[in-house]
């Protein structure tokens, strides 16, 4: 058996690209720089529109309450801002650094994810079985006016009450849903990560 | 290739864009056979790109850190597809060329062979597959996979085995 030729396949490899092709990449690369702008400056919109909100606030009712939660929700913005920011950050190293590194990277995020879908969906019958009783307390012992005229029409505490039910249960889907993406995920990338791995001590064994 | 028209005075990512494009779309169709799923990994590499590109310091070519950001990000895009890939081949389009087509349909239909020659070998013998077609050479190869020379050498061996047994099955 003759070995193949790599130069010359390089160079059928590497043939004068189709040009519709080469224009298509040039339209996706300027969309894709524009939606990016988009979002940056939208994020700092966002960021300016709720600061200012928050300090007109501050500034109209100026009590300490009022400071204090004014401020915690500006110091909560900058910490979610700066996670995400984080967040991203970590994520374009491991795509600049090696494909191992990428997926243990990735299987170490998706069991987090994982977990966390595992947690909503577990907590979702604890969750709507409390707003129920929380919502039948309330109902029972306060006898405000808007909860008395809810419970007085039998339309409306129907309409309420079948509104949960569906709130509850679309929840569950979605959840159990999530939990069966990531797990498959998971599995995917684990197997796919192992194959590297097996790769790899098959080449330094 | 499009370097040729590379004007220094577009910003950055314009130029990145008309150097490395092709190299790009080379990547994503080695991993994406769908053109429409295809397209969609190319939008996420020049996404990563864009962003990664401010912290690019320049330890490596430019040309291999796009490269690198490229297989992994169509590494792990594919990874992550919930569907199966797809079994049928789907032809890759090439440029026509007018003054001789025969010649020309005949590479088309190489060049269509190899792709999906690669396409079915496993993902780490692809990945350094792939980057041989490139061009790249050994020891930046190497510094990509952070793998040791030998290594790389035995990897490509065996990949090169896979891919001739492909071509010859295929023929």
């Amino acid at each position: 058996m003759s070995e193949i030729d790599l130069d010359r396949l390089g160079d059928l490899w590497r043939a004068s690209p189709d040009p519709a092709e080469l224009a298509q990449l040039r339209r996706s690369a300027e969309a894709v720089r524009r939606r990016a702008r988009l979002g940056q400056v939208t994020d700092f919109l966002l960021a300016g529109i709720v600061s200012a909100i928050v300090i007109a606030l501050i500034v109209s009712n100026p009590r300490l309450e009022t400071a204090a939660l004014g401020g915690a929700a500006i110091l909560a913005m900058l910490i979610g801002t700066i996670r995400q920011r984080r967040l991203r950050e970590a994520e374009l190293r491991t795509l600049a650094g090696s494909t191992e590194q990428m997926l243990d990277q990735t299987v170490a995020r998706l069991q987090a994810t994982v977990k966390r879908a595992r947690f909503n969906l577990l907590s979702a019958a604890p969750a709507i079985l409390i707003g129920i009783a929380f919502g039948w307390a309330l109902d029972r012992g306060t006898g405000s006016p808007l909860l008395t005229r809810f419970s007085a029409s039998p339309l409306t505490s129907l309409l309420v009450g079948s509104t949960l039910i569906l709130i509850g249960i679309a929840s569950v889907i979605h959840f159990t849903r999530a939990l069966r993406r990531a797990r498959h995920e998971l599995r995917h990338i684990a197997r796919l990560r192992d194959d590297f791995q097996s790769e790899t001590d098959r080449t330094t064994d | 290739m499009a370097s040729a028209t590379v004007d220094f005075e577009t910003p950055p990512f314009e130029r990145i864009v008309g150097e490395f494009g092709p190299l790009i779309s080379r990547i994503a169709m080695t991993y994406e056979a769908d053109p429409g799923l295809r397209e969609d990994l190319v939008q996420h590499i020049l996404l990563a790109v864009w962003q990664a590109l401010p912290s690019f310091r320049g330890d490596a070519s430019l040309k291999t850190f796009i490269a690198r950001i490229a297989q992994n990000r169509s590494i792990s895009y594919v990874a992550r597809q919930v569907r199966q890939p797809p079994t049928a081949e789907i032809p890759e389009k090439l440029e026509a060329d007018q003054n001789n087509p025969e010649e020309q349909a005949m590479q088309a239909n190489e060049r269509e062979v190899l792709i999906s020659a690669t396409r079915e070998l496993p993902m780490p013998q692809r990945q350094v597959i792939s980057l041989v077609l490139e061009g790249f050479t050994y020891p930046e190869i190497a510094e990509m996979l952070e793998i040791a020379p030998n290594a790389l050498a035995l990897r490509l061996s065996r990949a090169k085995t896979a891919l001739k047994t492909i071509l010859e099955r295929t023929r």
